[in-house]
């Protein structure tokens, strides 16, 4: 699981792909952070946390796109496969290098809570809960992503699938809102990841959308294991 | 060890192999013979775990490989048709990745890799990227990863595919130099390679085993005959009534009557004989010096030819004429 993990999180590095998402992250996330906080003055750092949700719906796909689908395409995976590793460990493997690249990505943000405490009185939960949110809420788009990717061999395929799926969870409750029937826009409302996130900026650190976000990162992480393991009896 | 019995995987509908049953000893080195869409390839990744089978076992040194992988894989070094190579990464890299994923231990995993690296010969190119090595260096980078972790069965699908004739050979004793305290087993459709590594021969054809047999016997089985190409200096006429008086001599046939004074002769014995010896003293007797004598055995080429060829039901006319 580690070495898998390492490598590819070695070959985002290497790559050119790693060094691209998180620039594109910091750039807009440090202009949101700048025009809301520098020049607006505002002490919540949850409306630039809100914008990055929209962010992420573009650059996730574009770190999970390729872990699945590449090494079928380059044919790698019938190293791992007959590598004494479970299946299992190597797709957690391949969801942790994913997570790393984003938890670098957040890393990088802590200058902000910093540059809001010097000027100013934060809500100190508030940004803890941010984090921790959005960590989770990253964690279930990436194994979203990774699922997706088990299913082509083809990277573009893996992409814009993932954004079509990103997009249409991110649009979710307003199209449950749009909906006249009530189970249908209930459902819509219970799938929407992103509608979960907006009590966190609110302030409230809800334990049951902190189980939500676990058990989707789970069932995909799961559901991926079982389209690897149904390649082999096809 | 490697017991295989029952061995049958379905693509769908379509059958990919039907009923294996074979015992690959400890220390053997086996080949898998076959045209293109035999079964080779799937047989292999079914005994790696890379494909289930639909129905039969596979076990590794006692293993199963469906119910304990992870152990039998523990056994198992794999070189897949096209090696499993991560393009971005150097040989070092590509290789210490094998070594964790497969569990070796930090303590020695230098020493490992290094010996490794001086076995298939690419300490060289350590440092270079996979990606711009050339074919045949792929190749040897794919045997080094196999062959980490010192599992004591290696399977090579197609190992020399692909590589010129200086790189077949260099590979071919590497594999030869491999199976001396390893059990190897490596399909090929180029007979010469099987004949020159392999103690035994298991010939698929179709997604089922026609012959299992080491090539010698392949050869003299099913040829069932003993045939020698004689080049005999001295005329053509008595030389050939020379060659009829010999003891044990079946037939004679002329093949070709060269204009320096020589004469080709196909010669076939009894099996039971030897028929060199009296042979040369006939011809030495009469003054015809022998120049050259070949054994005409069967090639695996012929036999490969005839078996599969069997195994297709073809009617018995073409059959002789592949024997031909």
């Amino acid at each position: 699981m580690i070495a898998i993990m390492k490598r590819d999180l070695r070959s985002f590095f290497t790559s050119p792909i790693g060094y691209v998402v998180l620039a594109a992250f910091l750039l807009f996330c440090n202009f949101f952070f700048y025009s809301t906080n520098i020049q607006g003055g505002a002490s919540s750092l949850s409306y630039v946390f809100n914008n990055m949700l929209l962010i992420l719906v573009f650059l996730i796909p574009l770190v999970t796109m390729r872990l699945m689908s590449e090494e079928m395409k380059q044919r790698t995976d019938q190293m791992l496969l007959t590598a004494p590793v479970r299946v299992v460990d190597i797709v957690v493997g391949k969801y942790l290098s994913a997570m790393m690249v984003f938890v670098i990505a957040l890393a990088c943000t802590f200058t902000w809570p910093l540059i809001v405490t010097m000027f100013g009185d934060p809500a100190v939960y508030e940004i803890i809960g941010n984090y921790v949110a959005m960590t989770l809420l990253i964690s279930c788009l990436v194994s979203v992503g990774i699922f997706i990717s088990s299913l082509t061999e083809s990277q573009i395929i893996a992409a814009i699938l993932s954004f079509i799926v990103m997009i249409a969870l991110f649009m979710f409750s307003s199209i449950a809102s749009a909906v006249d029937n009530v189970v249908v826009s209930a459902v819509l409302n219970w799938l929407s990841v992103f509608s979960r996130y907006s009590g966190f900026t609110a302030g409230v650190f809800s334990l049951a959308d902190v189980v939500y976000y676990i058990s989707v990162t789970v069932v995909f992480l799961f559901l991926t294991t079982r389209v690897i393991e149904k390649k082999r009896w096809a | 060890m490697i017991e295989v019995s029952g061995l049958t995987k379905y693509y769908g509908n379509k059958k990919a192999v039907e009923d294996l049953n074979f015992t690959i000893n400890s220390g053997e080195v086996v080949g898998f013979l076959g045209p293109n869409g035999a079964g080779k390839s799937t047989t292999m990744n079914i005994l790696t775990g890379y494909l289930s089978a639909t129905s039969g076992t596979a076990k590794i040194d006692g293993m199963d490989i469906l119910d304990d992988p992870i152990e039998a894989k523990r056994h198992i070094g794999y070189m897949p048709e096209i090696p499993p190579l991560y393009l971005d990464m150097t040989v070092d890299e590509y290789l210490n990745f094998a070594a964790e994923l497969k569990g070796v231990r930090t303590a020695v995993k230098r020493k490992h890799i290094a010996d490794i690296c001086e076995q298939v010969s690419i300490t060289h190119v350590k440092n270079r990227v996979i990606k711009n090595l050339s074919k045949g260096y792929k190749q040897r980078v794919g045997l080094a990863m196999a062959l980490i972790g010192d599992p004591d069965t290696l399977i090579l699908d197609e190992p020399t595919v692909g590589l010129d004739p200086i790189q077949i050979i260099e590979i071919r004793n590497v594999i030869k130099e491999l199976g001396r305290r390893r059990t190897v087993v490596l399909s090929s459709h180029i007979l010469s390679e099987v004949q020159a590594i392999c103690e035994r021969v298991l010939v698929i054809n179709n997604g089922t085993i026609v012959a299992n047999d080491t090539p010698e016997n392949l050869s003299t089985n099913i040829s069932g005959e003993h045939k020698l190409n004689v080049c005999v200096a001295g005329p053509v006429q008595s030389a050939l009534s020379v060659l009829r008086s010999v003891d044990g001599m079946v037939n004679v046939a002329l093949r070709t009557d060269n204009e320096d004074g020589t004469a080709n002769f196909v010669v076939e014995s009894d099996p039971s004989v030897d028929i060199r010896k009296p042979m040369f003293f006939a011809l030495a007797k009469a003054g015809y010096p022998i120049l050259s004598l070949q054994p005409l055995d069967m090639s695996l080429e012929d036999i490969f030819l005839r078996l599969t060829v069997e195994e297709t039901g073809t009617a018995r006319g073409s059959r002789k004429k592949v024997a031909k």
